[in-house]
Parts: C-alpha cells; structure tokens; sequence
C-alpha cells in the first residue's frame, strides 16, 4: 500500500522505503502518508527526496556548525532524561524507612483469594504485602522474562499448576513446609503436582474442580419425576453415571428452548476429567511420560463428551467453539439443564438470573472408575533469586496455616480439607461437599507434569476436541492423529 | 443515470461499507457497555441494549488500580511524546540538513528497534530498568516506549525537514539569524504540523503500548491497558466493566486525534512557501 502511494506520490525514495515500508506499522503508514500529504500540499515537493541520501544538502556556513547541531541535540536529550528520571521514583523491594515489605505476584482473578491472608500477615509480621495483579496470560510472559533474567520485581509467585514443572528451576525447595500433617490435609492430587522430581516446589493456596451444577426446580418437580421414570424406568436424580446424565440430558432436551447440557469444545478439561472417569492411569501421558492419547480410555471419554452433541443433540448449537463464559452464561440464561463447571461459579449466579436459587451442586460424574475431576488449584512459590527469601517463605507457610481465610474471598475457594470441611455445613457453602467428593476421588488425578502441556493443549487437545464434535467424526482416527502431534511436541 | 453517477454510487457504497466494516467493534464496544451487566454477556449476543445503562461504568470505576491507571498512561504517554520530539527534531534536522554518511547510516540504524520483536527487547530493557533503580515507574515505561516511537519520529521529522526548501534558512541567515535561530524561528513553525503529527504518533504508540507495560510496571505504574485486561481472569469475563473501561480509555485519544487534525489540516493549508 505504502508503495503504491509511492508511485502515486511520483518520487517517493526507492530504498529507504522499501526498509521502511517492511518495518512500519499500519499506524505508522498513516504517519508516513500524513507526512507525504504534507509536503505535496506545504511545498509541492515529495517526501524523502535525494538530499536526505545526502545530495544537495544546505552550505555549511550560516552560524551553526555541526559540532554545535550536536552539542544542541545531546544537551536536549540529556535534559529531557534528567527531567523524567526524576518524575519517576524508587522501586519497591523495602517499605520506607527500611520496613519489611514483600511483593507477591498474581493473576487478576485470585488476588481476592490472598488479600485477607496478606492482611494478617502484614498484621502479624509488620511486613507490608503489595500485590503485583496480571492478566493470565500477561502473568506467565511476565514469570518467563523475570525468572529467566534472573531481575525480579517480586518475592512470591502464584503459579498455575501447569507451569510448576516450566519454572520448577527458577524455584526454591519448599519441601520443609511439606510435613505429614500438611500432606494430609491436602488433596492427593494437589500432593503430587506440587513435585517437581520429587522436590516440593509449590504450597497449593487454592484449589477448585469441575463439579455437577443441575436445576433443583426441574430435577425436584413431581411431573417431571413422573414422565422420566415412565419413560427410562428410574428415578430422575442428579446424575452420578454416564448413563444417568445421558437420560436426563435427553429428557430436558426441549425443541430448542431448554437442553439438556452443554458440550463446551474451546476447552479440554471436560474431557480429560471424562478419562480420568473412564479408568485412564493417566491424561494424554501416563507417569512414565509416554503418550496414552489413543488408549480405550480416551476413545470412550471422547465418544460419550462428542456423542452428547453429535447423536444424542442434547447440547446448544456451536458447541465447537463453546468455551466456559459461554456456557455458564448458558446456564445463568436458563437455557441447559446441566452443566459440568468449576465448583466457585455455584455462589456467583447472578441475582436477576431466571436461575437464582433453583441450582443444586453434586459431584462430577463418574464412568468405570467413579468420579472423577481434573483439579485447578494454584501455588505459591518462592524465586530463587528473591532476596527476601526468608520473608516469602514465611508468606507461604502463613498462608497455608491460614487457607481458611481465602473462603472469605470473592472467589470462596480453598486448598486444605479442612479449611473446605469448615464451611461445607454452612448455607452458601453447598457446592463445597460435591467438590471435597469430587477432589477426594482416587480417579481424580493432576494434569501430566510437563512444561509442554499448555503447547500440547492448544496445538492437539482442543483442535481434535473441535474436529470430534462432528456428526461424520473419526474418534479412533482423531486420536491417532493426536497421538503422533503429542509425540512430535515431546520430542 | 449515467456512468459516472453509477461509479460515484458504486464508490460511495464501497466506502460506507469500509467504514462500517471499520467503525463495527468499536460501535458494538460502546454499545455492550451501555448493556446491563447480564446482556453484555448473554449467549447469542445481540447488538443493541435491552435496557440502556451505566452500571458497567460506575463497576469499571469503582475498580482499584482504574484512576490512578489513567494517571500512569497518561503521564508515561506525555513523557514518551516530549522524550520523542524532542530528540527527533534535532537528529532529523542534522539527517537531513548535513547529509553526512554517519547520518544515513544513524537513520537506518534507528530502525533496529523496530526489527525485532519488541518481547526480545522488553526482558533486557526489564535488566536495564532495574539496574537504573527506576523499575515500576512511568519514567520506566516512557524510556521503553521511546524505542518504540523514536525511530518512526526521526523517519518522520526527517520527510518533514525535507520538504522544507533551504533557500527558507538562506534567507532567514541573510536576514541576520544564526543556523540555531533560523531553526528555532523559521523552520520549527514551519513545520509545526509535522511536529504535531509525530507528536500524536508518538503520543498514540505509548497510549496503546501492552507489552512494555506488561513486563515493566507492576503496582505503582500499572497502565490501563493491564488494569483492562484483568477484567478477563481464569474465573471468568467481566465483558461489561471490560468494555465500558475500554471505552473510557478511547476517549481521551479520540478527542485529542480529532484536536490535532485540525491542526494537521490548518498546517497544510496555510502554506508558508507557495510550490
């Protein structure tokens, strides 16, 4: 475009444009046809013309020389430096007046889990606790530059569990922390994902789980009751088996008004909770790290998540590219009877939902293996390179004695069993039993520790999910497509 | 109707359909942030409002980190333009006035920053920030825009000073100015449109800028593009505060895009030199 003003232009300068029209912008071409329009109109000459190649520059003879050219630029440049260096100020690491003070990194939706904890902590040590709040996807460029520069502008890191093994170098030890009291507190799969061969490199600060969110109005209502158990021979309940949620998703299935449930194909961790239910040792790679992706475990989780959409059509249109928003907002509107979803969205219906008050929570379903879920929980971990190691270890250990607080949260998720059992009598805390159960589960199992696990999800786990959510679908084929994807990405 | 008519037709329908094409997002932006909270998120989406409200603005505002995120943009982006003008003003006059090969290689050397991606530069420059003590800060953030938008300022104050004719200079020295006064007094004015046309890029590149600000603000710096983004978390999308936070922040450079080309348009217009 650039090039064709160009010739428009009738002398635009050949090769600084072509460098520069490669280089620029879409913003900066506007500039540059600005500047062109400019000199067509100011002078009726074109920008760029020979003399800046060199060529019929101004004599050197009218009072200000080079040297003087220069000496103007470099005190300009250095006065404006001055100027803004001092608009700035000091940076964080130390309060004022030497107080203890500690930076603690986090994703914009779980500062709310840490705040009341930091809080007490500043209240209990003196120590001054600042938040360093980052979009998600924000937060893992910003660990990746921090932690490989070795320059840190934090103390304490809330990691995803998925990039524990990424940056399980860049981490100290926390294995001290990791008594027998702790591990027992904790869920056996947040136990095993908080080690990076063998070496504790994480406390697990919270921790949530897909569980089983139904209409209470609907599942509860006496004609409905009736016309299920006349038409498949049992009593409609909130599903616990395969079969279960296959009936009652046909049975709320209502000519486009109402449908059973929602098949959510922009996310992968549906599926992997369906084969960890089927009886897989593992998701996609077993303990030993090779890939499993077309064992019968697989293909069963992948047949009974697809057929919800491509046989049985209890599912919304577009489930392709159906992601979480979209279907709690499915939900939320009243549109699906169920819905597999993250245990904290149970208190956050909103008020003027046609739903508000008519959800029930239960476990997430289970296959041959019983329940069964993927867990998300999120880590605290301490950089080898902070100097204040001691102070964000001290941060760490505080927050796990005091996990409890974090339920006070926005987002009322925990990491211990206990601080979970403290609450789950408690009236607003119902989905907290469902997700213990779901947690607790011996098929519930961590996603493979691998630092090429968010690669491997959205190259090969959700393109093949999309590609199965077709009528004409090839599950085995699929699956052996993904499995030389996965092997290639290990390698 | 006659060819010609047709063809106008035919180009004037091409165009608002460009426009509309182009004007579309930012319509349905202030559109969803005029929606209550749970339409701005219903599935299918629809365009227009149920019921027009500000409620997404009053949430947006009362957000921690929002003000003084518009504080940290702005002054970081005034910062970056004055940093950039005043710069590039003088190395694109000597550019283009001295002509010497260390200038044209200067010229083409300022363009590296632009050959990289800028995440290649942002982890030094996080190194370099720190080590200055001036992490966190807008000064910080001023300084890595800069690399960003010198460059384009000195390739545009360079095509500006080009096409200022010598002879302009000649006669302001004949008439008894230094080469520092005919600058300041003759050519500077002359190009004034210039200027606030690198200023208003430069302006823009800093006021948009994410990543740079991604990797060096953290709590005290914070710019509004970060505070936007964390609207959208692992636990869900605030699409209402998002969009009426985007929207807010749209304001203030459309007005001053609107404000400047005016002087854009003046600058042409008033022609100092008859061609």
């Amino acid at each position: 475009m650039l090039n064709r003003f160009c010739k428009r232009g009738g002398s635009f300068h050949g090769h600084y444009d072509k460098v520069s029209g490669a280089l620029l912008t879409s913003l900066d071409m506007q500039a540059y046809v600005c500047a062109n329009v400019f000199a067509q109109q100011r002078f009726g000459v074109h920008r760029m013309s020979p003399r800046l190649m060199g060529e019929g520059t101004m004599p050197h003879n009218s009072g200000l020389s080079r040297r003087d050219l220069l000496k103007w630029t470099g005190a300009s440049g250095l006065a404006v430096l001055a100027t803004a260096c001092g608009a700035g100020g000091t940076t964080s690491g130390s309060g004022a007046g030497g107080a203890k003070a500690l930076s603690v990194l986090v994703e914009a939706g779980g500062k709310a889990e840490l705040t009341k904890i930091a809080e007490a902590f500043t209240a209990k040590t003196g120590a001054k606790v600042t938040f360093i709040e980052l979009p998600y996807d924000g937060l893992f460029n910003r660990l990746s530059g921090e932690l490989s520069s070795g320059t840190l502008s934090f103390d304490v890191a809330a990691l995803d569990a998925i990039w524990l093994t990424a940056f399980a170098g860049a981490v100290r030890p926390l294995t001290e922390l990791f008594t027998a009291d702790v591990k027992a507190d904790l869920f056996p799969a947040l136990v095993t994902e908080a080690q990076v061969g063998g070496t504790f490199v994480g406390m697990p600060v919270w921790t949530n789980a897909e569980i089983l969110f139904y209409r209470k109005d609907l599942f509860e209502d006496a004609d409905e009751q009736a016309a299920f158990k006349k038409k498949y021979g049992h009593e409609l309940v909130p599903p616990t088996t395969w079969e279960q949620f296959n009936d009652a998703a046909a049975f709320f299935t209502r000519g486009g008004k109402l449908y059973g449930t929602d098949v959510k194909g922009a996310v992968e961790t549906e599926w992997l909770a369906h084969i960890l239910q089927a009886g897989s040792p593992g998701v996609v790679l077993d303990a030993s790290g090779q890939v499993i992706i077309d064992n019968e475990q697989h293909l069963k989780a992948l047949t009974f998540y697809s057929d919800l959409n491509n046989k049985l059509k209890v599912s919304p249109p577009g489930a392709a590219q159906l992601d979480w928003a979209g279907a709690q907002n499915l939900f939320n509107q009243g549109k699906t009877a169920m819905m597999r979803f993250w245990a904290h969205a149970f208190p956050l219906i909103p008020k003027d939902s046609p739903v508000y008050g008519k959800v029930g929570a239960a476990p997430m379903i289970g296959g041959a293996a019983g329940v069964a879920g993927i867990p998300g929980p999120w880590y605290l971990s301490v950089p080898k390179a902070t100097k204040q190691a001691d102070l964000a270890t001290e941060f760490v250990k505080f927050a796990y004695d005091n996990n409890a607080m974090a339920i006070e949260s926005s987002l009322g998720l925990a990491a211990r069993k206990s601080a979970f059992e403290q609450y789950a009598d408690k009236p607003g805390y119902e989905h907290f039993k469902p997700l213990l159960e779901t947690l607790n589960a011996t098929a519930t199992k961590p996603r493979p520790a691998t630092a090429k696990w968010q690669q491997i999800v959205d190259t090969v786990l959700i393109p093949t999910l999309q590609q199965s959510l077709n009528p004409n679908a090839d599950y085995t084929g699929l699956l052996a497509a993904a499995k030389d994807k996965v092997q290639s990405l290990a390698q | 109707m006659t060819p010609r008519t047709s063809t106008r037709t035919l180009l004037w329908a091409l165009l608002t359909s460009i426009v509309v094409l182009y004007a579309f997002p930012f319509a349905y932006l202030i559109l969803t942030s005029l929606k209550l909270p749970t339409d701005a998120i219903a599935v299918p989406p629809t365009v227009l409002p149920k019921a027009w409200s500000l409620e997404n603005y009053g949430t947006a505002l009362a957000t921690p980190g929002v003000i003084p995120s518009f504080i940290n943009s702005t002054s970081t982006a005034v910062i970056s333009t004055v940093l950039s003008v005043l710069l590039a003003v003088p190395a694109a006059y000597g550019i283009t006035r001295y002509g010497t090969v260390s200038g044209r290689i200067f010229i083409m050397l300022a363009l590296v920053t632009r050959m990289v991606p800028p995440v290649a530069i942002g982890v030094p420059l996080v190194t370099l920030m720190s080590t200055a003590g001036i992490t966190d800060t807008p000064t910080a953030l001023a300084l890595a825009h800069t690399t960003i938008s010198l460059p384009l300022s000195i390739w545009l104050m360079a095509s500006f000073f080009e096409a200022v004719p010598p002879s302009l200079e000649e006669a302001a020295v004949v008439d008894g100015c230094t080469r520092l006064q005919a600058l300041v007094r003759i050519v500077v004015p002359v190009v004034g449109g210039g200027i606030a046309v690198t200023a208003i890029f430069a302006f823009l590149a800093s006021w948009n800028e994410f990543l740079f600000a991604l990797l060096l603000t953290a709590v005290r710096a914070q710019t509004t593009p970060i505070v936007i983004a964390n609207f959208q978390t692992q636990y869900g999308l605030q699409w209402g505060p998002m969009t009426a936070l985007a929207t807010l922040y749209s304001v203030p450079v459309v007005l001053f895009t609107l404000l400047l080309q005016r002087r854009i348009v003046a600058g042409m217009t008033l022609g100092a030199v008859k061609g």
